[in-house]
């Protein structure tokens, strides 16, 4: 029961001569939150396709609930929920009958909640989906992933075309599923603070290759920003220990650093007789800090 | 209860262990009283609840919280209604030196600061 929702090992994907994602290799347990993070471009929608079965590795494999990804028999399919970046909604139908397609290949499909979300979102069924707006298909979309209460939620850029008040009630919604105990999630989102408030686990995608991996909380404990003062108008000559990357202005040293402690600090600023200032940085930050 | 601020550099389950350590020692909290759930707290702020179990199973680790099957998270008995002075000291020290910094950094003098610090004090009194 308590098998990994997602398992890759050494996942490679490769457009032409063009490799987009090297080598991946990673787990996703029940009861993670998993947000994940890259510049446009990174690998993001790449991966979460490859997870879906949508497309096929170059080499490695990605096991879901411990199928094959692109050979998932209908019960382990039935375990997964999708919201894309781009809908994939049948713009002829209205939203009741777009619900009842879907519901339609679902036995345990959720009517209470959608009939909920619905007033809650103010989602008329009865509206044509060409008539709709793109906030709300996008939340017709994540209905449409959330009736059948997957065991495996994944979401790509699920909250772009939402406005603040719509983007809340979804983030609250997300929790309440989360928080049904057993279940894992996997969402990209350029919205750096949603992932703060979510994620149990970060990956942070650079170039195809996952950059960092980890906990949020040891991510913000271990990444700070320090400003480094010193006396002369010459930068003096140091290393500093952990350093991510450094920039010199006139009389400081601005550095970002991992695994920075207080004892740290203190041989360092004995041994260049130079003050330490640090800063604890939020994700955004720390984000944008390993791109630099 | 809380005031979590996702953003900040400082992890939301710190935040939280900050803010009822804080409010026990303070006596804010009393020993008995009911703690909110977690997943009100996770839905109300819309933050992981798995941020705010690890944030309360530190606490009780700690000895601050106590849990009984099937019941609310409480503030356990034995934290004694006030800690010491000390104690209490200890939780605001990082965030005076943080007003100490910007002081210094912005040529504040020591007066000046304790005035307007005096006049806060002050006015939340009224």
């Amino acid at each position: 029961m308590n098998e990994p929702a997602v398992q890759a090992s050494r996942l490679r994907k490769s457009f032409g001569p063009r490799d987009v994602l090297h080598d991946l290799s990673f787990e996703v347990r029940p009861g993670e939150v998993i947000g994940v993070l890259g510049k446009n471009g990174a690998g993001k929608t790449t991966l979460l396709e490859l997870m879906l079965g949508y497309s096929t590795p170059s080499s490695g494999e990605v096991r879901i609930f411990g199928a094959e990804s692109q050979r998932m028999p209908g019960d382990v399919k039935r375990r997964v929920g999708f919201v894309p970046q781009q809908d994939e909604l049948l713009y002829q139908l209205t939203v009741a009958e777009q619900l009842r397609v879907i519901a339609s290949f679902y036995p345990k499909w959720d009517h209470e909640l959608i009939s909920r979300l619905c007033g809650a979102w103010g989602v008329d069924p009865q509206a044509r989906i060409k008539s709709m707006s793109v906030g709300e298909r996008q939340k017709l979309s994540i209905m449409l992933a959330f009736g059948h209460r997957p065991d495996l939620l994944i979401l790509d850029e699920p909250v772009a075309s939402l406005d603040p008040l719509a983007r809340r009630q979804f983030l609250e919604q997300l929790v309440e599923l989360s928080a049904e105990g057993q279940r894992a999630v996997v969402f990209s989102s350029h919205i750096v603070s949603d992932i703060e408030r979510l994620a149990s686990r970060i990956w942070i995608l650079k170039e195809g290759r996952l950059f960092w991996e980890g906990d949020l909380e040891s991510l913000k404990e271990s990444v700070s920003r320090l400003h480094i003062r010193f006396g002369g108008a010459t930068v003096p000559n140091f290393e500093i220990p952990g350093v991510i990357n450094q920039r010199a202005q006139a009389q400081s040293v601005t550095a970002v650093v991992r695994d920075w402690t207080p004892a740290i600090q203190q041989s360092f600023e004995e041994r260049y007789s130079v003050t330490v200032e640090q800063e604890s940085l939020g994700l955004e930050e720390i984000f944008l800090e390993l791109h630099r | 209860m809380f005031i979590l601020n996702p953003n900040s550099g400082i992890p939301i389950y710190r935040q939280i262990l900050e803010q009822v350590r804080r409010q026990i020692a303070s006596g804010q909290l009393k020993p008995g009283d009911e703690m909110p759930s977690v997943r009100e707290i996770a839905v109300s702020h819309a933050v992981n609840p798995m941020t705010i179990s690890k944030a309360y199973s530190l606490l009780q680790a700690e000895g601050l919280l106590e849990h009984n099957r099937g019941k609310p998270m409480t503030v356990a008995s034995r934290s004694r209604a006030q800690s010491p002075v000390s104690r209490r000291l200890e939780q605001i020290e990082p965030l005076v030196s943080q007003v100490a910094l910007a002081a210094r950094q912005l040529q504040l003098s020591q007066a000046e600061v304790i005035r307007l610090l005096r006049g806060k004090w002050e006015q939340d009194d009224e």
